[in-house]
């Protein structure tokens, strides 16, 4: 059962920061696909509900060939999933979207709710950290940037400050001869993941690995760098048996929490796996 | 906490309640409106018994506030006959014994007709794909499939004005 | 993606087996259906269920004097101011198994268990009004699982049943011993099988409303006939004056046909408050507080020759009954019987241990034992073929079933079509040809009964009963107590009654699912509704067609030596069709020959010297392919194919959707429906950690029906779609087997058994060339 709150639909962004800076017991909801299950679990139970999705500013998918790509938070992830300007320049982004949940929590959830939500287990963080995005956050106060491996700091904690907001999320364009990659798994296609790996991989002219990302899903309280196993591989010719190294690493390097679906050890042997897989996945499309 | 006022365009018609914020628009829908055709079968986002159009895009709407629809056009499966003809999508349904109990029926139709108005020649993969949202215990799914397919391939057309 | 096959087809009928559509298809299409769920009464409260926090506790003292003074709550109910404190069960025949109280006077015995229920003027304020019931327990030592809760310390459940033994079970044919001599090889092993949720779409939910006397339940459920009785019995009433509507139900599977918290805390409300009370459980709440598939723990020993020849088998099987009877008393008996099934042993021994434990109950889920009697003999016997390095396939066939065998005191088979289920098989499988390195194909096979035979519910009527009446332009209907759950027996009734008259199927019009103007019937459980209902059908329908034949005779004045028939609306000559007369034109003059009367047909159905278990057996193999994913576990169904024999279908997209149905419950009883408890706490009691398959994980469904011809049954049909339930898991077990070598002992098969399996398999290997050096 969700309990009372009172209801704030800010037409514009200045309208939000302005509402969001009086109001104290107040939520964001940008979608709400998670925050209103919470809710009605009762786990949370603000006295406002500052509600952003019909901010229009914030609905956007803009992409430069300098800048990169910039996505308003109040996009819907199905916004994402059909936009041809990532599909072409960021595929892995598409075919996350395209794997995220169900086609209708896609059509009202949006890109700045998910990462706002910070569960270690979201689909977009680890994919967009191995492309190196960043977040722009901002209120009343102004605005500020930041890595987006530095956004989640706990389980659905975030480095938000009192009054902001999400307000974009930044992709820079990606180097040539860069490949990424993201899997979960999961049991039904349509699960989040038990846990999940993304990696990128970019070669060098001469073909060794110039760089090399490799991002962890659900493997502890926030998306987790692998920044081990990057090392391993940067500077060296790419084969599998480094791939199978990184992987044990990555395996090493987390700290995922065993639950009904799957025990730690057993989430640690698949984000090995999935580690391996996906750098040579990416190593292929880098190559290509 | 004070109840708002709430104009809702439910199909075609417009509806004025007057309803505490946190309702949901499955709430306002069932309970206010009185349109029991859309079902709930969970309270966790996970099964789409709920599922009607907003501006035409499939949506669970246990996973909405009524307030965020407010300006938006709503369709629920009692939208979707014309003319008391049925829509080709519930012909199909028919034809294809693609229910069984039925009280997933409505969401599962209702997630249909949106991916149908996206996707005017999918395959099998894509068709699953599109329902994967919806939980059916009876059929295996495999009758919804064949339903979908057909009326993508335009088999139950006809004049219904 | 979907290939259907008719193997010895009949064509002489115009309904049965053709495309007929459902006949509540557009009820449900355009949302009009109104399920319990949907059902709104005038001044109606809603009803919230307080639940116990623990598994096993006294309860000392309920205190919801702080609720009543919540604005808007309207009363509150306890087993021990508002009920008679009567233990029912279903098994109403046996006093010791009407162990459940809906709402307990003294004691809880599982997490979940109703304590009181309040009444509200809304739903909300109910909920939040069970934070102010303040109930006193005394916490008591529980216990989990079954080979705990035998040991001689464990805590009691229930009082007088020692080692907290529930029933027991035994079934024998044969000299077991001498048969297992025969034997050239033994085999044994120990399975555990884990429990299911029905998870019907609608959750459990009524409406009570009580006045003057009487009381009228809308209710979601299986048989409203056994929920009329049962309530009528802890109510004191007399089952006349109390009403059961279940117009349409959503889903059952076996889990709706006993009492329910929603039914029995709505019910007693309303008795109380005189006003129409409304409760529909959470989902959570109908994980938690309703029952599911019996858990079990199997040991079997099978003999066999070297050249296959099946000697004797040896069950024992003790299972997690959780904190009540239920239907288990017959789970824990068909269990035993259908791990027999469908094969020929010499020496048969089965010994069934239902024991008490403090966990939810369990109870019959769509296969009713048989899921797990499969899981664990399958799976088995394509093992002993491996070791004895015999065709498994081949074996199996020259071990089963035939017509006319007899099961050694038990059954007599009268139709069978296993033999030609192994032939599809094994064409499908020859045409697959090779497969990729990462699939291989599982097969089981199974047989099913056709609705039970032994009266556990002490019924004093028929077990079905139709009435059929016509009107006078033509119109048909007909009154039926079978439950329609969306397995189509409406549709099957119609279809049933348009042929057995010889009209349309759009004549007839089918009632059910209101006990006041329905005849008893028990309901939709153990695959009974199309043989024993469908029988009725016919008799009443037989019966008011003879009615208009008579007539008949005397207005075309023919010979009385011909045969008259009714097909298609034309009454007619059999010898000679084209003399005859309109149907409708029949219809009107026979009613007024009858003084205005209404053509009126009655029918029955009780089984007679058909055994003890059931009157009619269906036979099937599935065969399904799986890719397993060797570094992760993961299983994906690729491609099946069910080759079945139900007899002569009646209803045939009800049939196609019975068993695509069925194999997607038994796929996820195979590998994804796993219910953890910890504490006796269920640990995903929500459609996020309850997986289910879903279409994106639903392989083609190709179906092979082999029609077959049962004296029993009307037009010659037998059981469809709950049997399909119970050989997938093996399946898919025997798959895996074929594809590591590599056997699973406990189902669902998640993918970390998978590779603590290979894991050990490898060390296995190591060691032994280890021992070689």
């Amino acid at each position: 059962m969700i309990n009372d709150f009172n209801y704030l639909r800010p037409g514009t962004l200045k309208e939000a920061f302005a509402m969001y800076a009086e109001h104290d017991d107040c939520k964001v909801i940008c979608g709400g696909q998670s925050l209103l299950i919470v809710m009605r679990q009762g786990m949370i139970s603000p006295e406002y509900l500052l509600d952003i999705k019909s901010i229009k500013e914030l609905d956007y998918i803009k992409f430069d060939k300098k800048e990169g790509l910039r996505i308003g938070a109040t996009t819907i992830h199905r916004a994402i999933e059909k936009s041809d300007v990532i599909k072409k320049n960021y595929p892995v982004l598409t075919a996350m979207e395209n794997k995220l949940a169900s086609v209708q929590v896609r059509n009202w959830g949006t890109i700045g709710g998910n990462l706002a939500h910070a569960d270690p287990a979201g689909d977009p963080a680890p994919v967009l950290i191995t492309l190196k995005a960043n977040i722009k956050v901002g209120g009343a106060a102004g605005e500020r940037t930041m890595p987006l491996e530095d956004f989640s700091v706990d389980y659905f904690e975030t480095a938000l400050n009192k009054g902001e907001l999400v307000l974009e999320v930044q992709v820079p364009v990606s180097e040539p001869k860069t490949g990424a990659a993201y899997q979960k798994f999961n049991l039904l296609e349509s699960d989040m993941g038990i846990v999940a790996a993304a990696a990128s991989v970019t070669l060098n002219g001469n073909g060794k690995c110039k760089d090399a990302r490799i991002v962890l899903g659900n493997a502890g309280s926030t998306p987790r760098r692998v920044k081990r196993a990057e090392e391993l591989l940067i500077g060296k010719t790419l084969k599998e048996s480094l791939f199978a190294e990184a992987g044990k690493i990555a395996s090493e390097d987390c700290e995922p929490v065993a639950d009904i679906h799957a025990s730690e050890e057993h989430r640690r042997h698949i984000l090995g796996v999935l580690t391996k897989r996906m750098l040579q996945k990416a190593f292929e499309q880098a190559k290509a | 906490m004070e109840k708002q006022l709430l104009r809702l365009t439910v199909n075609g018609q417009e509806y004025e309640l007057y309803i505490n914020p946190k309702t949901l628009l499955v709430e306002a829908i069932r309970d206010h409106i009185g349109l029991t055709g859309t079902k709930r079968g969970c309270d966790t986002v996970s099964c789409g018994a709920c599922t009607v159009m907003i501006d035409g895009a499939s949506v669970k709407s246990c996973s909405v506030l009524a307030m965020q629809a407010e300006g938006t056009k709503i369709t629920t499966v009692e939208g979707l006959e014309k003319n008391g003809k049925l829509a080709p999508i519930q012909k199909a349904f028919i034809d294809h014994g693609a229910f069984q109990c039925g009280f997933c029926t409505s969401g599962m139709i209702m997630t249909a007709q949106a991916f149908l108005d996206e996707n005017k020649n999918p395959t099998d993969w894509e068709i699953r794909e599109g329902i994967e949202g919806n939980i059916c215990r009876c059929t295996g799914y495999n009758s919804i499939v064949r339903a979908i397919d057909a009326t993508a391939k335009g088999k139950y057309e006809e004049d219904r004005s | 993606m979907n290939k259907y096959t008719v193997i010895n087809p009949h064509s002489e009928f115009k309904v049965i087996n053709t495309h007929v559509h459902n006949v509540d298809g557009v009820a449900k299409v355009t949302g009009r259906a109104t399920y319990t769920f949907d059902v709104k009464l005038p001044n109606m409260l809603y009803g919230k269920i307080l639940r116990s926090p623990h598994p096993h506790a006294k309860i000392l003292k309920i205190d919801y004097s702080r609720a009543l003074e919540l604005p808007g709550v309207v009363g509150v109910v306890t087993g021990k101011e508002d009920t008679l404190g009567i233990k029912q069960g279903i098994w109403r025949r046996y006093k010791d198994l009407c162990d459940e109280q809906i709402l307990p006077v003294d004691k809880v015995r599982y997490i979940g268990e109703p304590v009181a229920a309040v009444a509200a003027i809304t739903e909300e304020i109910a909920e939040k009004a069970l934070d102010y019931i303040d109930v006193d327990y005394e916490v008591l030592p529980a216990v989990f699982e079954p080979m705990d809760a035998i040991k001689k310390d464990a805590p009691e459940i229930h009082e007088g049943f020692e080692r907290n033994i529930n029933i027991t079970r035994h079934i024998e044919w044969g000299d077991v011993e001498a048969a297992f001599e025969e034997a050239d090889y033994i085999r044994e092993d120990w399975f555990k099988c884990g429990g299911q949720a029905h998870m019907c779409m609608e959750t459990r939910v009524a409406v009570s409303s009580y006045t003057d006397g009487k009381l009228t339940i809308y209710h979601s459920n299986q048989s409203p006939y056994y929920l009329q009785a049962l309530m009528a019995g802890v109510l004191d009433m007399r089952e006349g004056d109390v009403r059961v509507i279940s117009t349409y139900t959503g889903g059952g599977f076996g889990g709706k046909f006993e009492l329910d918290g929603a039914i029995f805390c709505s019910a007693v409300l309303s008795r109380k408050l005189h006003k129409p009370v409304k409760i529909v459980y959470t989902r959570e709440e109908d994980f938690i507080a309703s029952k599911r598939r019996t858990p079990m723990l199997y040991y079997v020993r099978t003999g066999v020759k070297k050249d296959g020849t099946f000697c004797a088998r040896e069950a024992k099987v003790f299972t997690n009954g959780g904190a009540y009877t239920g239907m288990g008393a017959t789970a824990i008996y068909l269990t035993g019987f259908f791990h027999s099934f469908p094969y020929r042993w010499k020496g048969y021994r089965y010994d069934g241990y239902r024991v008490y434990t403090n966990t939810l109950p369990s109870t019959s889920m769509r296969g009713f034992g048989a899921p797990q009697a499969m899981f664990t003999s399958e799976q088995q016997i394509e093992w002993i073929a491996a070791d004895l390095g015999l065709d498994p396939i081949e074996m199996r066939r020259k071990n089963s079933h035939y017509e006319g065998y007899e099961v050694p005191g038990q059954a007599t088979i009268a139709s069978c079509g296993i033999d030609q289920c192994y032939d599809e098989i094994q064409k499908w499988i020859k045409d697959k040809g090779k497969l990729p390195a990462n699939r291989a194909i599982g097969i089981s096979a199974c047989g099913f009964m056709t609705g039970g035979i032994f009266n556990w519910f002490d019924t004093p009527y028929s077990f079905s009963s139709a009435v059929v009446t016509i009107n006078y332009d033509g119109t048909v209907e007909l009154r039926v107590g079978c439950q329609e759950l969306g397995q189509g027996s409406n549709t099957t009734m119609a279809i049933i009654a348009a042929e057995t008259l010889g009209v349309k199927i759009e004549d007839i019009k089918v009632y059910s699912g209101d006990t006041d103007q329905c005849p008893a019937d028990l309901g939709a459980w153990g695959s009974r509704q199309t043989l024993m209902t469908g029988n009725a059908v016919k008799m009443a329908c037989e019966d008011a067609k003879k009615q208009l034949l008579e007539f008949a005779y005397a207005e075309m004045g023919i010979n009385i030596v011909y045969d008259l028939d009714i097909k298609d609306r034309w009454a007619h000559i059999v010898a000679r069709p084209e003399r005859g007369m309109k149907y409708e034109d029949l219809v009107k003059k026979a009613l007024r020959a009858k003084d205005g009367q209404r053509i009126m047909g009655r029918g029955y159905y009780t089984p007679h010297r058909k055994g003890m278990i059931s009157p009619a057996y269906s036979y099937m193999l599935q065969g399904v392919e799986v890719e397993i994913d060797e570094e992760t576990g993961k299983i994906k169904l690729i491609d099946s194919l069910t080759a079945h024999d139900c007899g002569q279908p009646i209803n045939h997209l009800g049939l196609i959707g019975q068993l695509e149905g069925a194999f997607s419950m038994a796929a996820g009883y195979g590998y994804l429906e796993y219910m953890p408890f910890e504490d006796g706490k269920l640990m995903n009691p929500n459609l996020v950690d309850y997986k289910m398959i879903r279409a994106t994980e639903m392989p083609p469904t190709a179906v092979a029906e082999i029609d077959t011809y049962e004296p029993e049954g009307p037009y010659g049909a037998k059981e469809a779609g709950e049997g399909l339930t119970n050989p997938t898991a093996a399946a898919i077990g025997n798959a895996i087997f074929h594809r590591f070598g590599i056997q699973m002992k406990e189902n669902p098969i998640k993918p970390e058994m998978i590779l603590k399996a290979l894991k050990e398999k490898k060390e296995k290997e190591q060691e032994k060339k280890k021992g070689k050096k």
